[in-house]
Order: structure tokens, then C-alpha cells, then sequence
């Protein structure tokens, strides 16, 4: 069978989660199935696969971006966060605290992209107006809350601040 | 009543899980060795398969297997109300999407080849893609029985009679849009054969029961040689309650001895799987002078595509629904589902009530400002109360909040009324501000159709307390609320019952989490298991202490004779001291809400048991020059009987309100066009405004702790209050949604046109 462009195999070391990682994969790979399939971070989800849902979100080198649109040569050198990285049922992130305390999950599964979204937007602004809270997420679809109570747990946090956590 | 669980703000279940991305759905679950299932799909929208040349595809690497629709041991058909749809066409395609053969493989590029190698050959047939010309004679027939799949009449009093009564009769055409459900997950699941030959399936539904005897039908199995599991489901709306990858997979694992897994990619989801019905409604209404209603006559034409699905209960429930919450003496309705060569129809979120209430409510405005009433005082004067008799000749009982929900919104109405005027005066040139109302009702359940749930409880000789229900969670919140109930009812801490769900194997039929019914239906059941088990505790307490049952008190888990709290005994204290290991408990709970079939000649009946009412008013701005339309403010009451958990109600508010928006203002599915979310927008957060929820507790006496439902209720006033906000600000009406920017640049350069001849 013909070699296909793009299936050179191409080796990558990236920091993922606090975690230094190595591997070797094809090039036209996106960071999406990379981490879904090759690290098993399976709390990064795929909805549409075309960069508009936002479902995919990771945090990369402080900014957000949508896994499914990242080729695997991009992550050569790249610190990478995602959902699992953020915190855990013993040591929850103040985001994924408030949350659960406002009700702001239903379906959950614009959740995890959700989040990342909202602690980028906080590292940069701390103190958000709900507009620009409202602005930080319009990356992330979500057709089940309505919004309201996810903006509702980001201000709680922002109001709190960021220190509690890490 | 005091409570201590239900009515309360409790932490969801599973919420952990979700916030931490631990949470399964199907695409997370690692199925080692499974091959990967694809689909070819008909490319063109009406035509005759003549020919299946698989051999080329067949030797492709990495390819297994491929099934035609000779490969389906049972019945190559389903429907979850009258069947009419094939899992693979051998015969006939009939729309755009149809599928023919399926692939399984050892991996997605392996699949895709044979895709692509795969020759069929189909002889193109006329398609028909107006449901009014799929009526005519001469229209292609789409199904043998032909064109038109259901009609219902409601027949109430003398309509033509009515209208001569009346002072001023009003006669418009609305349209509403096909719609995708657009939930985040598309649909996945895995499938295996298990060591018993059990064919396995975990799939994302909203209706495990349902798929579990429609995949039995098709395999030609008995009952317990399938499984059906509900993986974590990210949202359904209607749209998961059809069976999509379900009989892929279980035809795939029944044949091969590996297990086989199914993702549909965006594309797929939207070409492949069901839409809003988009309808037309001719709807004609006539008053008094003194504003009194008094005769609607509505004709609706359903577009349900390739196939029924739920057409029927669509074409039923916007009937049934169509004088909105208002007593009207004389009423006729004709409500048609016709076949076309679109994508089908199914059931959406309100089943055909959100497209009829934008009739009604828009009717109801026009009415109100010919006659010189306010829109809340008109629907006021007609709203239904205790006593009041349906278009379909129900005598209302208990339960009918509308009014309280229009008396509650009549301060947010007159603020937003000054906001808007004083928004006006200081804004900028070009913008429009205005206010609307709508209201609306929602029958609770399957419209004229048994549709009971039962749930059972069990506390074993350790004390642990399960839960099983067949209820499918799909985020809306009915594992919370269920669980709720039952602590509630059990003395019990929330945290107490560990629960088990939606497991055709483990769980008994809990109906489909649709038509807003799991709270009353499922809750109720539960309730009436949890009951079952308080009273075994109690009469073995009773035991233990050695007094008569009714001496017994049961509170916060704790069980103690009547003034003796000081020697309670924990719920395990009981438990170890009456039951041997290997013993339980036992409760079964079963709810069927009384409801008789509609009379086929003139819809009379009992539909549903108990409604939901609710209204809303929003406030909008109009951008003349764009022709953008955004909600700066809503407030939306509705009565669900009682809140069992306030926060969720509020959750499924916020929800239905931005659904809503982007049904009102922009969202539009075009059959064959349509490929992904780059072009179907739905909307961001950006779109949609701060929401003030009310929430309104008239009691439902059936329902558990009151409660009836709220899911598609809170979607339903959306569109029509953006409407009537639409008139208010510009004196437009606006017949048809979506309210998009070309709509409403069409009507701004109308009236300039109109300007510049005078």
C-alpha cells in the first residue's frame, strides 16, 4: 500500500499534566486522538472534530485550543494540560468545586473543555465581568445549561480568587 | 408538608466524576480487540437499489465483514411507533443518508477503504420535498401506504358557530424550522457477545428498554439474549430516543466473535439521525369584544421525512396543544404528518408544542392589541383554571398554575417595559427594543398512551440501600431526583442510596426519558417502592423494640418508638438485628398515569393526566440595520408542582430558554446542506442573556411530593415571547422562525420601500 503524506512518523516530548512524555507517531495525528487514545485521557472529548465545539479544549503552553485541530508535530515541546491534570476527587481545582457547587454540569461532557476554558480565561483576568466571563466560554458549546449556571460557578471563583487552588 | 431531601439544592449524582473527566460515555469505554463499525449511506434522496457489489470492499485490508440487509436474522424494520424504517435497505432508499451496507473492520482507515470500494448501484427516483405537494395525487409515494402517515382531529363544540359569535376573528400561516438536537456527544456505543451468547450492547440512549425490544425484533432473539446498558449520555433532547448505532452494533456482535464498536463523527450524527419537525400551521381565531375567546380553527402539516419515528406523537401533541393554555368553547383542529424525501422527523424536545405555541402566542398578541388589552390581562381573561374543560373535553382538576405564572411575571412585564422605553429614548439610532409574553402547557407523558415506569428498592442484610430504575439519566438530573425521592420517603440520608440504572438485565422498564416525565412517572414509582420498604422496616423495628408498627418513628435514618428518640436505632442497627445475610428487603413500585386514548373522529379523551404551565416574558433589541435580534433579558415562571430539586428545575430554565433562542432567532437544518456545526450554529454563551427563573409549586395530587415536569416546558414560551418582542419594538409580525437576520432585513428594506412610494 502506498505511503500516504503526512504518515511520516514523527517523535514528540511534551509535558503533559506535570508528566514528561515521549512518543513516536504518525505526523498527520491530531493532539485530540494522541491524548484520547495514546495517554487514555479520555476526559478530552471529541464533538465534532472540525474546531467548533469546543468539546476538545486542553490548556497548551497557557492557552486554550481545541486538541482536534492541533497536529502532532505541534506538540513537540508543548506543555499541555487537560482535565485530568487539574485536579482529582481528593484535591478538586476551586473551578471544578464551584461547579459542582452551582449546578453548572448536566450532560457533562462540554464539561471538562468547559473548565480549561474558564481557568485560562482566570490565570489572565482574574477578576472577569460575567460578559467577559461570558466571552471567555463562547468557545465551548454546551446545549443543555443554558450557560447561566456555569458563569455563576466561574464568578464564584473569581470572586473567591484562584489562590485556594493552585 | 416539611421535607429534608426533596426541595432541596442536593449535589447531583455522578457530578464528581463529570468536573474530574472520569466519567464514561461510550466513546471513553476501551473495548480491547473491537473492530469499528461505518455505515454507506445513499447519496441520493429517493431511488431503487439495484445492485450491492461488496467483493472488492470485502478484500480490502483489515476489512472482517460486511452485512447487507440479507445478513438481519429478524425483522429488517423498526420504528418506536410504527415501523417503517430498515436498519441496512436492500430496496428502497428514501432520503439522502439511507444505509445500505455495513463495515466492520480492524480500524477506521481500514473502514474507510472498503467504504469507498464498495459499488452500488441505485436507480433514482423522483424525490418529493414539500410536504404539501407529497400530498398531492401525483406526488412520488414514498412508502406503499403512501404519502400521508397520520392525521388527528380534535373536534370541541361548533367552531364555524364560534367564529359568528365572534366580535373579531384573526387568520394567519406560521412556519417553524427543522432543527437539530446538536447534544454535544453524537451518538457511540460498544457492543460484545458475552459468555452466554448475550449480545451486549452500551450504548448513549435515552430509552434502554425500547432498544432492547426493538434490537430483539431485528436479531430474532428471545428477550434474554440481549443487553442493553446506558453508557454516561451527553445530552438527548428527543434525539437519542430513536435507535441509531444500536442495531449496527448488535447485528455485527451477534454474527462475529469479537466485540465491535461505533462512533458516529458530527456528520454522520446530522445527516443519519432525527430532526425537529418543521411545521406548517393555518390557525384562525376568533374573540369577543370584551375579550372573551371563542372559536380556533388550526390546520397543521408536519414534514416527518423518510420515516414515521414520531411523527404521530408529534402531529398529536400539537392538536391536542394547539388553543395554548386557554378555554376556548369551540375548536377544530386537522394536524397531518406527511412523508418526504427529507431527513426524518422525530421526537424534539416538546414534540411539535414549541412549533404550535409560536401559533398560539402569536395569535393570542394579535388578538390582545386588536381588542385593546394588554398581552398578560388578555391571557389572563382566558386562562385555564380548576374546573376548566380541554379542547380534547378534560376537565382540568388540580394542578393549573397559569395563572399563577402569569401573575408572577406582571412586574418583570411592566419593569422591562420601562427599561425598554427608557433604552430607547438614550440608545442608538437603528435599535429596536421591545417586550414580549408567551405562555404555554405541556401534558405530562405519552399522549393518550399507557406509559407506566416502575422502579424497586432493596436494603440488604448489611444495610446498603439500591435504587434500580430503568430511568435513563441523559444529564437532565433524574438519578438525583429519584434518589431524592426515594431518601426522602425512606427517612434516609440523599447519600445513603447507591443506585443502579438504566440495565435492561438489572433494571425493569422505566418508559423513555421523554415527554418531561421521569420526575412525575419514574418519581412516583420510586416513591411508591420506597413506601413499601418503610413499612417492612418499620414492622420489623417494630420487632426489635417489641411495640405495635404504628408506635413506630421513622426520621433522618433513625428508627425509635414514639417518644423514646433516646434509644433510636440506626437503619444497619435494625437491619443486623431482623435479617440473616443473604436476606433483603424488597419494594416494587409501579405508576401508570391515567390517561384514555383520543376518539379517532374528534380527538376527545384523556390525554395526559396532569400539564405543565408556564410563562415568560423577554425583553429584545432589534438592529435595524444588521438585522440581529438578541435577548437582553428573560424571566420565566413555571409551574412544576413542586421542585424536587430547585437547582435542577433552574438548570432545565436556563436550558430551554437558550434552546429556544437559537429556535426563534437562527437556527435552521436544510435537508442535504446541512453537514456540521461550522453552518448549523447553535447558541454560544454569548447569546444568550441573564435569566431570571421563577418557579411556581401548585401541587400535582398524583405526583410524588407534588411534582409534575419541566425539560420541554422550559423550552416551549421561548420563540413565541421573542416574537411578540419583535412586534412590540418594531410593529413586524413575524409568521415564521427562525427570526433571522435576513428576515429581518427583508422586512426593514419592506418598509423603506413602503416610505419612499408615500
Amino acid at each position: 500500500m502506498e505511503e500516504k503524506l503526512g504518515e511520516e512518523i514523527v517523535e514528540i516530548s511534551a509535558m503533559v499534566n506535570g508528566t514528561s512524555v515521549v512518543l513516536r507517531t504518525p505526523a498527520n495525528r491530531t493532539m485530540l486522538s494522541i491524548l484520547r487514545e495514546d495517554l487514555h485521557l479520555t476526559g478530552v472529548k471529541e464533538g465534532c472534530g472540525i474546531g467548533e465545539c469546543g468539546a476538545c479544549t486542553v490548556i497548551m503552553d497557557g492557552k486554550v485550543v481545541n486538541a482536534c485541530m492541533v497536529l502532532a508535530p505541534k506538540m513537540d515541546g508543548a506543555t499541555i494540560t487537560t482535565i485530568e491534570g487539574l485536579g482529582d476527587e481528593e484535591n478538586l481545582h476551586p473551578l471544578q468545586k464551584a461547579f459542582i457547587e452551582h449546578g453548572a454540569v448536566q450532560c457533562g461532557f462540554c464539561t471538562p473543555g468547559m473548565i480549561l476554558s474558564a481557568k485560562a480565561l482566570l490565570d489572565e483576568k482574574p477578576h472577569p465581568t460575567r460578559l467577559e466571563i461570558r466571552e471567555g466560554i463562547s468557545g465551548n458549546l454546551c446545549r443543555c445549561t443554558g450557560y447561566q449556571q456555569i458563569v455563576d460557578a466561574i464568578e464564584s471563583v473569581a470572586e473567591g480568587g484562584m489562590e485556594e487552588g493552585r | 408538608m416539611i421535607t429534608k431531601v426533596v426541595g432541596k439544592r442536593v449535589e447531583r449524582v455522578g457530578i464528581l466524576d463529570k468536573v474530574t473527566g472520569k466519567a464514561k460515555y461510550g466513546a471513553d469505554l476501551e473495548i480491547p480487540n473491537a473492530l469499528i463499525l461505518k455505515v454507506y449511506r445513499s447519496p441520493v434522496p429517493h431511488g431503487i437499489v439495484r445492485k450491492i457489489d461488496t467483493s472488492e470492499a470485502a478484500g480490502v485490508d483489515g476489512v472482517v465483514r460486511i452485512f447487507t440487509a440479507k445478513d438481519i436474522p429478524g425483522e429488517n424494520l423498526y420504528g418506536i411507533i410504527n415501523k417503517d424504517q430498515p436498519v441496512l435497505t436492500g430496496e428502497k432508499v428514501r432520503f439522502e443518508g439511507d444505509p445500505i451496507v455495513l463495515v466492520a473492520a480492524e480500524d477506521e482507515e481500514s473502514a474507510d477503504r472498503a467504504l469507498a470500494a464498495l459499488r452500488v448501484e441505485i436507480d433514482e427516483l423522483p424525490a418529493v420535498f414539500d410536504p404539501n405537494e407529497a400530498l398531492k395525487p401525483e406526488a412520488p409515494s414514498i412508502h406503499e401506504k403512501g404519502n400521508l402517515l397520520f392525521e388527528r382531529k380534535i373536534v370541541k363544540g361548533d367552531v364555524e358557530k364560534g367564529f359568528t359569535a365572534s366580535d373579531i376573528v384573526i387568520e394567519e400561516t406560521y412556519e417553524t424550522n427543522m432543527l437539530e438536537h446538536a447534544y454535544i456527544e453524537p451518538e457511540v456505543g460498544v457492543a460484545y457477545r458475552d459468555e452466554d451468547g448475550c449480545v451486549v450492547v452500551l450504548v448513549t440512549t435515552q430509552n434502554p428498554h425500547s432498544d432492547h425490544a426493538q434490537l430483539v425484533s431485528i436479531l430474532g432473539v428471545e428477550p434474554e439474549k440481549v443487553r442493553v446498558i446506558q453508557t454516561e449520555t451527553g445530552g438527548g433532547f428527543g434525539g437519542k430516543l430513536d435507535i441509531s448505532v444500536q442495531p449496527f452494533l448488535a447485528l455485527a456482535a451477534y454474527h462475529l466473535d469479537r466485540p465491535v464498536r461505533m462512533v458516529y463523527s458530527r456528520e454522520e450524527s446530522f445527516q443519519a439521525t432525527a430532526k425537529r419537525h418543521p411545521l406548517k400551521i393555518r390557525m384562525k381565531t376568533g374573540a369577543t369584544r370584551d375579550g372573551k375567546l371563542t372559536a380556533m380553527k388550526a390546520e397543521i402539516i408536519a414534514d416527518t421525512g423518510a420515516y414515521g419515528s414520531y411523527g404521530i406523537a408529534v402531529a398529536t401533541r400539537a392538536a391536542v396543544h394547539a388553543t395554548g393554555p386557554y378555554e376556548v368553547p369551540n375548536v377544530y383542529v386537522e394536524s397531518k404528518a406527511v412523508y418526504t424525501n427529507n431527513n426524518w422527523s422525530g421526537a424534539m424536545r416538546g414534540f411539535g408544542v414549541p412549533q404550535i405555541a409560536v401559533a398560539h402566542e402569536s395569535q393570542m398578541d394579535k388578538l390582545a392589541e386588536s381588542l385593546g388589552f394588554d398581552p398578560i390581562t388578555f391571557r389572563m381573561m382566558n386562562a385555564f383554571t380548576t374546573g376548566s374543560v380541554t379542547p380534547t373535553g378534560q376537565t382540568l382538576n388540580a394542578s393549573v398554575g397559569i395563572r399563577e405564572t402569569l401573575k408572577k411575571i406582571r412586574p418583570y412585564y411592566e419593569q422591562l417595559l420601562r427599561e425598554a422605553d427608557a433604552t430607547q429614548l438614550s440608545g442608538l439610532t437603528g435599535m429596536k427594543y421591545g417586550v414580549g409574553v408567551a405562555s404555554m402547557w405541556y401534558g405530562i407523558g405519552n399522549t393518550g398512551h399507557p406509559n407506566p415506569s416502575s422502579a424497586q428498592i432493596e436494603v440488604d442484610h448489611e444495610g446498603n440501600v439500591t435504587l434500580f430504575t430503568g430511568a435513563a439519566d441523559i444529564g437532565q438530573g433524574s438519578d438525583t431526583v429519584l434518589v431524592q425521592i426515594a431518601a426522602e420517603t425512606l427517612g434516609l440520608p440523599f447519600d445513603k442510596i447507591h443506585l443502579v440504572r438504566a440495565d435492561t438485565t438489572l433494571t425493569t422498564d422505566a418508559g423513555a426519558t421523554s415527554a418531561s416525565r421521569q420526575t412525575y412517572i419514574s418519581g412516583r414509582a420510586v416513591y411508591e417502592a420506597a413506601l413499601e420498604v418503610r413499612k417492612q422496616l418499620v414492622e420489623r423495628a417494630a420487632k426489635v423494640f417489641k411495640v405495635p408498627a404504628n408506635l413506630m418513628v421513622c426520621e433522618g435514618g433513625f428508627f425509635f418508638p414514639q417518644y423514646r428518640e433516646f434509644q433510636k436505632l440506626s437503619l444497619t442497627d435494625i437491619i443486623r438485628r431482623s435479617l440473616v445475610p443473604g436476606e433483603v428487603i424488597r419494594g416494587e413500585g409501579y405508576f401508570n398515569p391515567e390517561t384514555t386514548s383520543l376518539d379517532p373522529e374528534t380527538g376527545q379523551g384523556v390525554p395526559y393526566t396532569t400539564y405543565a404551565f408556564a410563562s415568560q416574558v423577554s425583553l429584545v433589541e432589534v438592529d435595524l440595520v444588521t438585522g440581529q435580534v438578541g435577548v437582553v433579558k428573560t424571566i420565566s415562571a413555571h409551574d412544576v408542582g413542586k421542585a424536587v430539586n430547585p437547582a435542577n428545575v433552574e438548570g432545565q430554565i436556563f436550558s430551554g430558554v437558550a434552546m429556544g433562542i437559537g429556535m426563534g432567532l437562527f437556527e435552521q437544518f436544510y435537508p442535504r446542506k446541512t453537514k456540521s456545526l461550522d453552518t448549523y450554529l447553535i447558541p454560544t454563551a454569548m447569546d444568550v442573556p441573564e435569566i431570571t427563573p421563577v418557579i411556581v409549586e401548585v401541587p400535582e395530587p398524583t405526583g410524588p411530593f407534588g411534582a409534575k415536569g419541566v425539560g420541554e416546558p422550559a423550552l416551549i414560551p421561548t420563540a413565541p415571547a421573542i416574537l411578540n418582542a419583535i412586534h412590540h419594538a418594531t410593529g413586524w409580525w413575524v409568521n415564521r422562525i427562525p427570526a433571522d437576520l435576513e428576515t429581518i432585513r427583508g422586512l426593514t428594506s419592506a418598509d423603506e420601500m413602503e416610505k419612499s412610494k408615500s
